[in-house]
């Protein structure tokens, strides 16, 4: 539809609004983070005010901030590049190879993503006991992989599906191998799927807190897990909780705004082109 | 189209040259074997493991005993699950209409051409990258009577304005909602806005031609069109109800009181503070059942659908 350019200008006017109001408790809780604790709590809230780095000084000195950065850094590329190493063989096989059975395992595989994760939460935490992967980050890191691998194979598993099946051919008349099949032509050709992907699962390793705040202490808990642990009920701290959210979501953001193709992608598991 | 949906392989696929298909599929078939194997070993397998503990007297420790359906009768008998289980259909369904009804005006609005379509987009789809915690976080400093929306109103002006839902019990759940519309609608109007870009636009200039007014286009010959995205919207935002728990502990902790407790919490609280495995798989025993029998009829009809109608 083309309204007319008056209507154009509300419509712009309204939509920034929108976008104002759906924005501004994160734009609030970024202001907030700069105040001292008094100025945070002040009467009226102040617009206005000399900004401090106090809190992220406060932050970062309280609670080792910068371990639990580590951590979250860690585990999420360390986890999204173990899922990528399974899932891109798999996903190959899926979409150039599909047997009977590819269509169930699929349905299959992203049916467990459905499943509550409380399901399964005893077992994995008594074999965790065990295997003595409680607060290790090797251990989240395999926790994750097997939490996102269903969607990021079929993530994966739709990218692939784009690229034409003759390229592919071509390549193996040319006598390519199975592997440099993958390497050198599949892998090149679906890289911002690829990415994509690899943000999706970054994004979700990033802001998983289900099985950090249950699976770890402090040796590889994550940031969601110290944000969890700075959140008292009534609002204590506020200026410096403010500041370790804004730290926890500040990479998303920028991350983000650099790559917003592969974000609406990434995060609407590839329903978006 | 945009949709997700699992398309059947196509028959020609496999027709290939003989040896070449075999030398391929192998391996191909070994690319998927580990996969398959975790999916039903891990899942299928620790599932049953809860669905086994459910039937034992396990405290702190796992035992492998049997007490019959004694977990079960105690569950059902405790006002902590009752609530939590009432929390969550509250919320279930506050929450998928509220994020479909948002997200498509939102849509709506992004389709008529307005500048700066992709930051608004982005934007939008913000809320959707953050996580539970930093939103719960957010949220419940907004909410926070002395703190947020309601001391921000009364400080400018008016010294009536109140609202307190998020320390009254009775309303308390709902702030819950609210905060998980904030970050599912951007989600819902990104895969709906794919879909409306989908529709022939010849279809409007025939409306307009006949004089039907936009919000009754949108509805009556639109919103039918968008309905695999429908679908698929409600399918991710469904996997989110299931596992409403961060949000809940970042925002409430399951306060005041009981009053929002969520089944999710309440199996963790189990298994961690009251050293109750028993009654706590026994809880989440009934959360997989729910979700089973939610999901098995979906997954039915998109079997025969399919098997019927392409292959």
């Amino acid at each position: 539809m083309n309204p007319g350019i008056r209507e154009r200008l509300v419509l712009t006017a309204v939509g920034w609004i929108a976008a104002g109001l759906i924005f501004f408790p994160v734009f609030w809780m970024v202001l907030t983070s700069f105040k001292t604790e008094v100025e945070a709590v002040q009467t009226p809230p102040s617009l206005f005010f000399t900004p401090t780095l106090e809190n992220y000084a406060a932050v970062r000195e309280r609670a080792d901030y910068v371990h639990f950065a580590t951590n979250s850094v860690v585990i999420s590329l360390g986890a999204t590049l173990l899922a990528l190493v399974v899932a891109v063989p798999a996903a190959y096989a899926m979409a150039f190879f599909p047997g009977k059975r590819t269509k169930d395992l699929l349905l299959w595989m992203l049916s467990t993503k459905m499943m509550p994760a409380v399901g399964v939460l005893i077992p994995v935490y008594l074999l965790f006991r065990d295997f003595g992967a409680i607060d290790s980050r090797w251990g989240l890191i395999v926790v994750y992989t097997l939490m996102n691998l269903p969607i990021v194979i079929w993530m994966l598993y739709t990218f692939f599906k784009e690229v034409p099946k003759d390229i592919l051919e071509a390549g193996r008349m040319d006598g390519a191998r199975p592997r440099q099949e993958v390497w050198l032509l599949l892998m090149p050709l679906s890289l911002p799927g690829i990415a994509s992907t690899a943000l999706l699962s970054i994004i979700l390793c990033w802001n998983e807190a289900f099985w950090s705040l249950n699976l770890t202490t402090s040796a590889a808990a994550p940031l969601t897990t110290f944000i969890a642990s700075f959140s008292a009920p009534e609002g204590l701290f506020w200026a410096k909780l403010s500041a370790a959210s804004t730290v926890a979501i500040a990479p998303i953001l920028v991350f983000g705004w650099m790559s917003q193709r592969q974000l609406v992608r990434g995060l609407t598991f590839g329903a978006v082109k | 189209m945009n949709s997700i949906s699992i398309q059947a392989p196509r028959a020609g696929v496999l027709v290939r040259r003989g040896r070449r298909r075999v030398g391929r599929g192998l391996p191909a078939a070994l690319a998927l074997l580990p996969t398959a194997l975790v999916v039903l070993v891990v899942y299928v397998g620790c599932m049953l493991w809860t669905v086994r503990l459910s039937f034992t007297g396990s405290t702190l420790l796992p035992r492998y005993d049997w007490v019959g359906f004694a977990q079960y009768v105690r569950l059902f008998a405790n006002d902590r699950f009752l609530t939590s289980a009432g929390n969550i259909v509250i919320f279930g369904i506050l929450f998928i209409t509220g994020c479909l009804i948002l997200g498509f005006l939102l849509a709506v609005f992004i389709d008529q051409n307005v500048r700066g379509e992709g930051v608004l987009r982005t934007i939008f789809l913000y809320p959707y990258a953050m996580s539970f915690i930093v939103t719960g976080v957010a949220w419940q400093w907004f909410l926070n009577p002395g703190l947020g929306l309601q001391k921000l109103m009364r400080d400018t002006g008016f010294p009536g304005f109140t609202f307190d839902w998020l320390v009254n019990p009775d309303m308390a759940i709902y702030t819950i909602v609210i905060a998980g519309i904030w970050h599912g609608a951007g989600l819902t109007m990104a895969i709906l806005l794919a879909g409306l870009r989908g529709v022939d636009s010849d279809l409007w200039k025939a409306a307009r031609v006949d004089g039907v007014p936009a919000w009754r286009y949108y509805l009556s010959v639109v919103l039918p069109l968008l309905r695999p995205m429908v679908v698929t919207a409600t399918v991710l935002l469904a996997t989110g109800v299931v596992k409403l728990y961060d949000l809940v502990v970042a925002m409430t902790l399951g306060g005041p009181g009981i009053s929002t407790e969520v089944p999710a919490k309440f199996v963790m609280d189990h298994l961690f503070e009251r050293n109750n495995i028993g009654l706590g798989t026994a809880a989440a025993t009934i959360m997989l059942i729910a979700v089973v029998s939610i999901l098995a009829p979906w997954v039915y009809a998109r079997y025969v659908r399919e098997e019927g109608g392409r292959v």
